[in-house]
């Protein structure tokens, strides 16, 4: 079997695995790294998203093999404990119901805000819009953006 | 030695305890007036609720299961109130399956809090109570002059404190109290206060485990494929192609259940890893043979109620007066349809079974863990007490684990491996072969007298019974008329309600908020209709039909609900109120209302929906206001988070829910095309609470059924009169 070697969350990895698994099972069965979530398998619903070189991605749509030499951020890097404005932004609207979908959304938004501290409504909702929440946790993520948004810019 | 002997045996079982009794502990007898810290010992734990350890941490089991709804805080913070805690030195846990009596595990309905309210406030004031009493021992004071308090037991005397840490072993060592005196909840210090989840920062940083993430020691991965056709069996496979992808183990096939949970025929790739099973699955050539229910149609199942709905309901629910003295004169009737829909968790659905020799171990959600035992025992030939069973945090649940063929799946499939498997449903998987919510059809019809007045009502429901799936066709006391039977709240002096079940051929369960968002859809639309033909104000013309009418009990037996039409009226005004609705409205705007009562759950709420006509059959939702009575309030942020996420779900089936089923198969296969409420299609939602000191009701599913009516009455106030679900079929666009 092939072996390919990811950066993952600052972290040298070398991992075994066909060269068309996607990224997610990778992160989630060989890794261990079960923070980033399948929900659909076909870039639907945006529970499987990591940063992967500063943009969001859906790693069920990475194959492996089109993933080395690329800069790999999930949900448990992040920051070190919970701190990045995105993450206290979420505990502070306190947004989670089941919580299952907001890895991929925090992760989303973490790529968006990484890229522009002041994105306009527009384009917060294209983004975000890329993700299902069932609890419909949507009100609260709109909450939590903005309380991000003004922590980053201040 | 000793250590590890007390903390064990102070934990006993309560399965066989009867129904309502207290927890009780276990207790050494002739120890009790030992002095601190002459007795060593690990901890404390005087029911299957608490425990507190000698280093002070205490752990609250949550017995019912998380899925969302937020009673792995609600339930705790009960316990929390009563025992005097901070509740953020509080960790919470999952109930291990076992520690409670029969049934208690089991989480629907809306009924956690309302069911555990009392017994979980006697756990923590027992614990609370024991431990005073062991500082008293300590102190060797009357435990009258001892007091508790955040984390410590204080001496009122001399303002010495124990912490609770240091009481553990003198505690454990106490008789459980017969009788507690509960706190006067104006006492409260954290009922009633917006508590953040308790496993919140571990959902922020990715560190939850749902049933999905769990990992046994040599696990193998499962996906299956199984019949299109429900109760279809297998006449054969060809695995060649699926047995050469790197990584499959084995190819192996189970056959189908009847009631209660109708396991489909299938085929499963067992495969070292989930990716490798998902590919070989695509290779397997599999003949069915369908049985020869496989022609159906969503088309032809409306077709049916429609003829059927002119004849006489199979079953009457509901009757008062006499509706035939005014059939013939002034009648309005109008029909309501409402499709199939299914659950679509976010966390697809999963379980991990492992059988050695004539026992199994479980690893997932379950929202009815004992129903599911009982079946997986008869079903694959376990004796009940050889089943283990570990319960886990579910990423949405909705009604789909109420449900459980997929345990009973994954047993079949690994009682042919010597290995653990966990079996993945892919999303395909998920939305073609759930325990649909059935689809129903509904006319109504409207008799006016000659005051000008609704004198009589009558509702005819057809539906796919759930009762016809999980008990068998012909099921009796099938009816599915929750807020349409008894409890029809609305004061008109003649009432016929009936019922009629038509069989179909794909799998029913139950889905949040059940027959009562199904029933309130049409309920409230025609009042609505009726109040605009009679040239009425909808506000008034209900509140005329509620304010009027004292409490009532539903039912003849002792426990039947109490139906309260002022409080439905209460919400009903309070939404109106904030939303304007006396007030002038802008041009092309539009206002509709629903209020209804959760009965079982003893709640009620209402809807104000604003919208903005922007073109033909084209509008915007302007503002959402919604307005709920649920009594005491445990965690007004998790009744908050409930309400909005209500909304949500509700509002995604009002636009655009809809399975449909062709030659007996449902006809969706993924988000893109059962389609959710995505972001930018999410209005602002405000809710105001009524306010009283009415026990504790149920909040995780009375935010949905004013949702589709709401928005119809403001639909048919701009000209459009929506009749069938979802709106977005009817050509209906919004913005």
């Amino acid at each position: 079997m092939p072996n390919f070697k990811l950066n993952i969350n600052n972290k040298e990895y070398s991992v075994e695995a066909e060269a068309d698994m996607p990224l997610l099972w990778v992160l989630r069965d060989i890794l261990d790294l079960t923070g980033t979530k399948y929900g659909c398998g076909v870039a639907s619903c945006g529970a499987c998203t990591v940063i992967m070189d500063e943009n969001a991605v859906f790693s069920c749509q990475r194959p492996v093999g089109a993933c080395v030499n690329k800069k790999i951020i999930t949900i448990e890097g992040l920051s070190e404990d919970g701190n990045h404005p995105v993450q206290k932004a979420w505990q502070k609207a306190k947004v989670p119901q089941c919580g299952y979908c907001q890895p991929g959304q925090m992760m989303r938004a973490a790529a968006m805000l990484g890229k522009n501290k002041k994105p306009t409504d527009e384009t917060i909702s294209s983004e975000m819009s890329n993700h299902l929440c069932r609890c419909g946790t949507y009100h609260r993520i709109k909450e939590a953006i903005h309380i991000a948004i003004e922590e980053i810019n201040k | 030695m000793k250590k590890e002997t007390i903390g064990r045996r102070q934990f006993i079982k309560l399965s066989s305890l009867s129904t309502g009794s207290l927890m009780i502990g276990f207790m050494v007898p002739g120890l009790q007036s030992l002095a601190l810290p002459a007795f060593d010992c690990e901890f404390f734990q005087p029911s299957a609720y608490l425990k507190i350890d000698k280093k002070g941490k205490v752990t609250i089991y949550v017995g019912k299961q998380e899925s969302g709804q937020g009673v792995d805080t609600a339930l705790p913070m009960i316990v929390a109130e009563e025992l005097e805690i901070d509740f953020k030195d509080v960790h919470t846990e999952i109930a291990p399956y076992g520690t409670l009596k029969e049934g208690e595990h089991d989480t629907g309905g809306s009924q956690s809090v309302m069911t555990m309210y009392t017994q979980l406030r006697n756990a923590g004031a027992i614990a609370k109570a024991m431990l005073i009493t062991a500082a008293a021992n300590v102190w060797k004071i009357n435990a009258s002059s001892c007091a508790a308090d955040n984390g410590e037991v204080v001496n009122t005397n001399s303002n010495k404190r124990i912490k609770y840490g240091d009481l553990v072993c003198q505690a454990a060592l106490l008789p459980i109290p017969a009788a507690v005196t509960l706190k006067n909840p104006k006492d409260f210090k954290l009922i009633g206060k917006s508590t953040s989840r308790s496993n919140l920062n571990e959902v922020l940083t990715g560190k939850t485990k749902y049933g999905i993430d769990i990992k046994v020691d040599g696990m193998v991965y499962a996906v299956a494929e199984r019949c299109p056709v429900l109760d279809g069996v297998l006449v054969s496979v060809d695995d060649t192609a699926a047995k050469k992808v790197p990584g499959v183990i084995k190819v192996v096939s189970y056959k189908g259940t009847g009631a209660p949970m109708h396991v489909r025929a299938g085929v499963a790739v067992i495969a070292t890893n989930i990716w490798s099973a998902m590919k070989a699955k695509k290779m397997l050539n599999i003949t069915w043979d369908e049985g020869k229910k496989n022609k159906e149609t969503t088309e032809s199942l409306f077709k049916t109620f429609e003829e059927r709905s002119r004849l006489k309901p199979q079953m009457e629910v509901f009757k008062k007066g006499d509706v035939t003295k005014f059939s013939t004169k002034n009648e309005i009737s109008a029909s309501y349809s409402e499709p199939f829909l299914a659950h679509a968790t976010m966390e697809p659905v999963n379980f991990i079974a492992s059988v050695k020799g004539d026992g199994c171990e479980l690893w997932g959600g379950l929202q009815l863990p004992d129903w599911a035992v009982n079946t997986v025992s008869k079903e694959c030939g376990f004796k009940k007490e050889n089943i283990k069973v570990n319960l886990a945090l579910m990423g949405g649940a909705f009604g789909r684990r109420l449900h459980f063929e997929f345990a009973i799946e994954a047993v079949k499939i690994a009682q042919q491996i010597d290995k653990p498997v966990k079996l993945i449903w892919e999303r395909t998987d998920d939305i073609r072969f759930q325990p649909y919510r059935p689809a129903t059809y509904h006319v109504l019809k409207a008799g006016i007298d000659d005051n000008n007045n609704l004198a009589a009502w009558q509702h005819h429901v057809l539906g796919t019974p759930v009762a016809y799936m999980t008990d068998g066709p012909g099921a009796k006391d099938a009816a599915e008329m929750d807020g349409a039977d008894a409890g029809f709240c609305y004061n008109v002096p003649n009432i016929n309600t009936g019922y009629t079940g038509v069989d179909f051929n794909i799998n029913r369960g139950w889905l949040r908020s059940v027959d009562i968002c199904v029933n309130s859809f049409p309920v409230e639309s025609f009042i609505d209709e009726v109040a605009l033909k009679l040239k009425k104000d909808p506000l008034q013309f209900r509140l005329s039909m509620l304010e009027n009418k004292p409490d009532f009990k539903t039912g003849d037996a002792p426990g039947a609900a109490v139906q309260s039409p002022a409080r439905v009226a209460g919400v009903l005004k309070l939404a109106a109120e904030k939303i304007g609705w006396t007030e002038k409205r802008k041009p092309n705007h539009f206002i509709g209302l629903a209020t209804h009562s959760f009965i079982f759950a003893k709640s009620y709420a209402a809807h104000a929906i604003e919208i903005e006509l922007l073109g033909p059959k084209k509008f915007k939702i302007v503002r959402v206001v919604a307005a709920i009575d649920c009594g005491l309030v445990i965690n007004p942020d998790g009744m908050l988070n409930q309400m909005e996420g209500g909304f949500a779900f509700a509002l995604t089936q009002t636009l655009k829910g809809e399975i449909t089923v062709s030659d007996s198969r449902v006809v969706e296969d993924g988000f893109f095309s059962y389609e959710l409420l995505r972001y930018d299609e999410m209005p602002p939602i405000e809710i105001y609470v009524v306010e009283n000191k009415e026990e504790p009701g149920g909040v995780g599913e009375v935010g949905l059924p004013t949702v589709a009516p709401a928005l119809c009455n403001a639909l048919a106030a701009a000209g459009y009169r929506p009749r069938s679900l979802p709106i977005r079929k009817d050509g209906f666009t919004w913005v």
